[in-house]
Formats: structure tokens, C-alpha cells, sequence
């Protein structure tokens, strides 16, 4: 096997990473390889929060651990390999849920000031959200403008991050029975801010010493971000650009075009992405293109940005998070423009082999070598123009070794939780009924959201395709985000085709709704849309009063962010068995990772596993999955009675 | 709808003129279609249907898990 075909699973990936060995550009495959992880810090056992240390208090190696050890493995402070883990931990889970929240921060301000008119090219476009919010928060509807409306749901979302006592809105869209539990268990997040800020100071030195007390905050703290911040994100965004509905796209790095000059949107917020989109379509702008040579303006997504305009205006998507050095490989990208979040600071450095100019555009991300057009809200179009312009300028500066892929995949995406709720019942009738229906006669065995990032440390897509194809063959029905979701769109696994792959009762249930057995849901902020996906079959009936009863199971087979902590963590957190592959940072404290692996399931009714074969891990998905079947007793078919009237008297009378 | 005349040859006939099928595709087309949300038109109707199709959360008159006649 050639050595490019050990690390990645994608034949158009394999391609680039054999062009970039030829063209002399260093990709994280390379790094990967020459530089080992830190064993001690990949288990979670360095403290570095203070300038004592860092302290390392890794377990003995090879052997049994013995309680003298085991009392004298501390930090300079006397913190324990408990203590440190679970700071180490909760801080993952702060910085996660921070990225996320600062995301939808930045959409809400976004948001007000379109409501205000102060964002001009920015427009509500779907009412009906705008409204379904107006209900959440209490915003009076009556006979006002919807601008006026958006006012008020503006100044509630921002103030959900600042708040200080009470708690945040959304929580009340959760099971009755979810928020019940949240609030006994001291749980249920007050403010977004706060949660974070106080994972910062408990882990301070010298703070909270108690890793059940720390892993609770950071339950709480994620929490704040799955229905705080991330979910403000996904509701304003469909307010601003649309509630995704399914949409037929092309998916992997032949999407870029050999004649058109390539511009590349990477990052994770669609705000000015929903621009740049629009600038380029702009009659002067491809007439500025073909006076430099190319045949037009090809607008293609990577990571989290991708999937928000491939959900809502089908612009193609090139890869996930391993593939944006090697989409620049292939010497045919014009401009990438980014904005925040899993962007490598070596696409500079990439870039410097080939043509490509790299553009920064977020006030919170700046990278040396790139240039930077800053996003105002208030001239976003502008900005977008300058994009697009800088593109079209660089097309006749390629060099000679440019070689594009073919490879290029079909996918629907777009499944918002309203519109599988549309799909499965019609405007008349919307329901996730036949979705409980086939779950209890047994067709579907369950649900499994697969979502999170590649890993360099993993081959890349390999777990996620892996999984996901052992979940579907075992009909379980698999929803998706972020990274994951682009893994098994290039893999084909996101069109009604890809039935064949699933099994028996997955598939007909797949061909008679005219869905493929794994759903694309967007972006990696909108895992809420599964929050509420779950929640809408709690509350339909027929599986239990909350999230934990389901027969559901969550995963993330190739993580590496602190996003996917936290991702995880609140699915946890909701109730839902989560497993996580690559590598786990609690290790180096057994009693850690039990609280985190069992005990929590007392807490929250979900708990956290790790597994890194992909194939055992859908297996413990799926023995869970048959675990809550069981306990709602709808593992085994039940023999169908007609009732007769004596029957039914009978049974009223009891 | 629009009616299509087709060609077809019959036997012992030369070209006939037959009517083509009047059944719509299914496919999508333009970039509004397959987009749902735009069936609901006026305000009244889009309130409507949070209290139908979202009535997990905005109805009042059904009975799901959590409105059932002993709750949990």
C-alpha cells in the first residue's frame, strides 16, 4: 500500500497528499507524523495552571498503581491526579462551549442589527421561525412588523449570554421530564457566560478540588452550550438565510474547476459567506472574471461554513477539516477566505507552494501571511466584493501544476428538525409519528447521531464512514454534523441510494419517505438541531418521557476540538450514551473517567465511552440502543388485539 | 398542464400523433422549489402551523407523552 493510502480513506485526498510530498508542501499528515502526542497531556495528567509547574502526575507505567503512589501523585498546590484531569477536562468543555457561544454571540448582534436596519443586504427570510422564537421567549407577536418583533428577540438572545441568575430560555424546549432533572441535580446552566467564566475560575489554583463538584460545572457549561449558544446560532441563522430544506449538492475536491477561478469559503459562521455567495453571482463581477480568462466564479465551502451554504443555497462543498491543505494542493484555489475556528495557521505556509491568497476576515482571527478584510456587518457586501475581486485578480497569477481531482460525490443535505418533521407528515399533518412508529415496530432500531471532527492522529474518515455504514447496516438511522457528515457525503452515504447499505427495515422505511438513511442536519452548532430532533420524540409519545429512554445513542469516532468535548458533554448531559474514538484525555485518572463513563449515567441518565475501533464502537451504540428498547419493552413484537367493546369497558374500568 | 404530442409509429400505419403523458416529474425546479416553508404564506397561517406541526411545543389540544391523562 502506498504510504498516502495509509492515511486516508479518500481517493481524492490520497491524490493531494501524494502532490503535496511531490510539490515539497508540509500538510498536518506530515506533522503527524513527525511529531508523537505528549503521553501525559494526551491522559490529562499536566497541570499547567499556575507557574509552579506544569506538574506532571502520570500513572505508573506497566504496573498496578499502589496506594503510596497513588497519595503522593500531586502537583506542587497538592492537586490530585483527579483534580487535574477534571480541570484539564472542564477546561476543554469551557473552551468549546465558548467558541461555540461567541458564534452565536456574534449572530445575534448580527441579527439585531439587520432587525434595526443597520445591516443593509441582510433581510429576515423566514417569518416563521422568527415567529416559532417570538413564542420561546415571550415576545409579544400581535399586529407588529417583524422587524419590530426581531428587535425584542435580538435583546433576549444577546442578553441569554450575559444573564446572571435564572436560567437560559431554550432549556424550556427540552422533555419536561429533562428539565426536572437538570434543575435537582443544581445543573441547569443560569447564564452562557457565566458557566464558562466559572469553569475559569473553579479550575483556578487553588479553587474547587473535588473532580465530582468540577465534571458537574462542566455538565452544567455544556449544557449552556447545546441549548444556550450553539442553539441561538442555528435558530437566528435560519431567521437571517433560511430554514435548510433538503438541497441536492456535490460534495469533495472535484468540485473545483480547472476553467473558473475558485474561491473557498472555510471556517464555521455563514455570515459573510451568505455575501460572498451573493457577490459572486453579480453580473460585473463574472464579466471581471472572464476579462482575466476564466469561464466564471466557482464558489466552493470547507468544513462547518460549507455545510451552512451548501444547506441553504447548495454551493458546493470540498472537504472537511483534513482536506483544507489539500484543496490549496491543488493549485487551482484563487482565494480561501476564512473566518473562525479549525483553520490551520499553516494554510499560509501551504499557500506560499502554489498561488493561493489567503484571507482572514474575523476580528477574533487573524493569521500572519494572510490577508485581511475585515467583516463589518454594517458594509458586509463590501467586504464580500473586495473577496471576490482579490479571487478574480489572482486567476491569471497560477502556476503551471495544477492537478484537480475528479473526485466528486452527490448528497442531499438540509434536514432541519422542522423539516424531517415536515417530511414525515406534510404540512398538514407534520409529525415525528411514523419515525416513533417504525422505531417501535421495530424497522428503525433506533437513532444515532454520528458528528466532530477529523484527526490527523486517525485515519482520515475512515472511523466516521466505518461507523456509520455498521449503524445503518444494523438499522439504526444516523443523523449528522459537521466534519462527520462531509466523511460520509464523500463516501456516498447521504443519497436515497445509499439504502442499499442499510438494512431490511431501515432501507424501506428509507424508500417509502424518499430519504437517505443518513441525514445531513449542518454545521457542527447545529447538533442542537438533534436536541430537537430527540426532543420531538420524547414528546410524540411512545418512548419514554425523556431523551434518556430513547433508543438513541450519540458519537464522534475521529473528535480532536474542544468543540467536540463540549458537543459531547451535552449530549451527555440530555441523556444520551455517548461514544468517542481517537483518544480519550481523562485516562491518566481512572476514578475521572469512571465518574465519567458510569457514574454520570445516575446524574444524567447518559454517560461518555470511548472506543477507537469503529466497528466495536457502533456496537456498544447499538447493545445501548437495544439496552432502552428493552426498558421500553418494544425489543421483542408484540401480538396485534382488536379490542372489542367489552374489551375497552373493561380496560376504562381499571 | 400543458398537453405534449408525441410521434409514435403504429402497425400498419406510418407516424401517428398521440397524446404524450401529462404526469408532472417530481423534480425540483429553480431555486425555490423543494423549499417548503414558502407553502405557508400569511402570518395567520404560519402561526397555525406552529400550533399543528410544532404542537410538541406550541399546541395545546393533543396528547403526547407529556399531555397524556396520567402524566409520568
Amino acid at each position: 500500500m502506498a504510504e498516502a493510502e495509509t492515511k486516508s480513506i479518500d481517493n481524492a485526498s490520497i491524490k493531494m497528499i501524494e502532490k503535496a510530498a511531490a510539490d515539497g508542501a508540509n500538510t498536518a499528515f506530515d506533522r503527524a507524523e513527525t511529531m508523537k502526542p505528549c503521553p501525559i497531556g494526551a491522559e490529562g495528567t499536566c497541570c499547567k495552571n499556575c507557574g509552579m509547574g506544569p506538574c506532571r502526575v502520570p500513572l505508573p507505567k506497566g504496573k498496578e498503581e499502589t496506594p503510596k503512589e497513588k497519595k503522593e501523585r500531586r502537583g506542587i498546590c497538592g492537586a490530585t491526579a483527579e483534580t487535574i484531569a477534571a480541570r484539564n477536562f472542564i477546561r476543554m468543555i469551557a473552551g468549546g462551549a465558548a467558541a461555540h457561544s461567541d458564534h452565536g454571540r456574534g449572530v445575534a448582534k448580527l441579527f439585531l442589527a439587520v432587525a434595526k436596519g443597520e445591516a443593509p443586504g441582510y433581510e429576515i427570510k423566514d417569518e416563521q421561525k422568527l415567529l416559532q422564537l417570538a413564542l420561546d421567549f415571550g415576545v409579544t407577536i400581535g399586529d407588529r412588523s417583524n422587524n419590530e418583533i426581531a428587535i425584542d428577540i435580538g435583546e433576549k438572545a444577546l442578553a441569554e449570554f450575559g444573564k446572571q441568575e435564572g436560567e437560559v430560555l431554550f432549556l424550556r424546549r427540552a422533555p419536561l421530564k429533562r428539565q426536572e432533572l437538570w434543575r435537582r441535580e443544581g445543573i441547569a446552566p443560569r447564564g452562557i457566560d457565566r458557566e464558562i467564566v466559572e469553569i475559569m475560575h473553579r479550575t483556578h489554583i487553588g479553587v474547587d478540588q473535588d473532580y465530582r463538584s468540577l465534571l458537574r460545572q462542566g455538565v452544567r457549561a455544556s449544557i449552556a452550550d447545546g441549548w444556550g449558544g450553539s442553539m441561538i446560532a442555528t435558530e437566528l441563522q435560519d431567521i437571517l438565510f433560511g430554514t435548510p430544506a433538503p438541497v441536492l449538492g456535490r460534495i469533495n475536491l472535484g468540485v473545483l474547476k480547472r476553467d473558473e477561478v475558485n474561491l473557498i469559503i472555510h471556517g464555521h459562521e455563514p455570515l459573510l459567506s451568505e455575501m460572498i455567495v451573493v457577490a459572486a453571482q453579480e453580473p460585473q463581477m463574472i464579466e471581471l472574471a472572464k476579462s482575466k480568462g476564466a469561464n466564471g466564479i466557482s464558489i466552493a465551502g470547507m468544513c462547518c461554513t460549507a455545510n451552512e451554504i451548501l444547506m441553504r443555497h447548495g454551493v458546493p462543498l470540498a472537504g472537511n477539516f483534513l482536506q483544507q491543505e489539500l484543496a490549496i494542493v491543488t493549485g487551482a484555489v484563487d482565494v480561501m477566505v476564512v473566518d473562525i475556528q479549525c483553520i490551520m495557521q499553516s494554510l499560509t505556509t501551504v499557500a506560499e507552494c502554489y498561488h493561493t491568497k489567503i484571507i482572514t476576515t474575523s476580528p477574533k482571527a487573524h493569521i500572519p501571511g494572510a490577508i485581511h478584510i475585515e467583516f463589518d456587518e454594517h458594509n458586509a457586501m463590501e467586504s464580500a466584493r473586495a473577496i471576490v475581486r482579490t479571487a478574480i485578480e489572482n486567476f491569471p497569477n497560477r502556476g503551471s501544476n495544477i492537478d484537480i481531482p475528479k473526485e466528486q460525490t452527490n448528497l442531499v443535505a438540509g434536514f432541519s428538525h422542522e423539516t424531517i418533521n415536515y417530511l414525515l407528515g406534510g404540512i398538514y399533518r407534520a409529525s415525528y409519528r411514523p419515525l416513533n412508529d417504525n422505531i417501535i415496530n421495530g424497522r428503525i432500531r433506533g437513532v444515532a447521531g454520528v458528528v466532530g471532527c477529523n484527526n490527523a492522529r486517525v485515519k482520515h474518515n475512515e472511523n466516521h464512514v466505518t461507523m456509520v455504514k455498521e449503524l445503518i447496516k444494523n438499522d439504526v438511522l444516523v443523523l449528522q454534523t459537521g466534519c462527520s457528515a462531509i466523511a460520509c457525503a464523500e463516501a456516498g452515504l447521504m443519497t436515497p441510494e445509499a439504502a442499499e447499505y442499510a438494512g431490511e427495515g431501515l432501507a424501506s422505511v428509507c424508500e417509502a419517505v424518499g430519504i437517505p438513511p443518513v441525514l445531513h442536519l449542518g454545521s457542527c452548532v447545529d447538533n442542537s438541531r438533534i436536541l430537537m430532533a430527540a426532543t420531538a420524540m420524547v414528546k410524540d409519545g411512545g418512548l419514554g418521557d425523556d431523551i434518556s429512554e430513547l433508543p438513541v445513542a450519540g458519537a464522534a469516532p475521529e473528535w480532536m476540538s474542544e468543540k467536540a468535548i463540549s458537543i459531547g458533554q451535552y449530549f451527555v448531559g440530555s441523556g444520551v450514551f455517548t461514544v468517542f474514538g481517537a483518544t480519550w484525555p481523562t485516562l491518566g485518572s481512572p476514578e475521572v473517567t469512571e465518574f465519567l463513563f458510569k457514574d454520570l449515567e445516575n446524574i444524567c441518565g447518559g454517560m461518555w465511552a470511548f472506543e477507537p475501533n469503529p466497528i466495536k464502537a457502533a456496537h456498544l451504540m447499538i447493545d445501548h440502543i437495544d439496552k432502552k428498547r428493552k426498558a421500553l419493552g418494544i425489543d421483542k413484537a408484540r401480538e396485534r388485539i382488536l379490542y372489542d367493546m367489552a374489551m375497552r369497558r373493561e380496560l376504562e374500568a381499571a | 398542464m400543458e398537453y405534449k404530442i408525441e410521434k409514435k409509429k403504429a402497425p400498419g400505419r406510418k407516424d401517428v400523433e398521440v397524446l404524450g403523458a401529462t404526469f408532472e416529474e417530481g423534480k425540483p425546479e429553480g431555486e425555490e422549489l423543494g423549499k417548503w416553508r414558502q407553502k405557508l404564506e400569511s402570518r395567520e397561517e404560519k402561526l397555525k402551523y406552529l400550533q399543528s406541526g410544532e404542537r410538541y411545543w406550541y399546541g395545546k389540544d393533543w396528547y403526547g407523552s407529556e399531555k397524556r391523562k396520567n402524566p409520568a
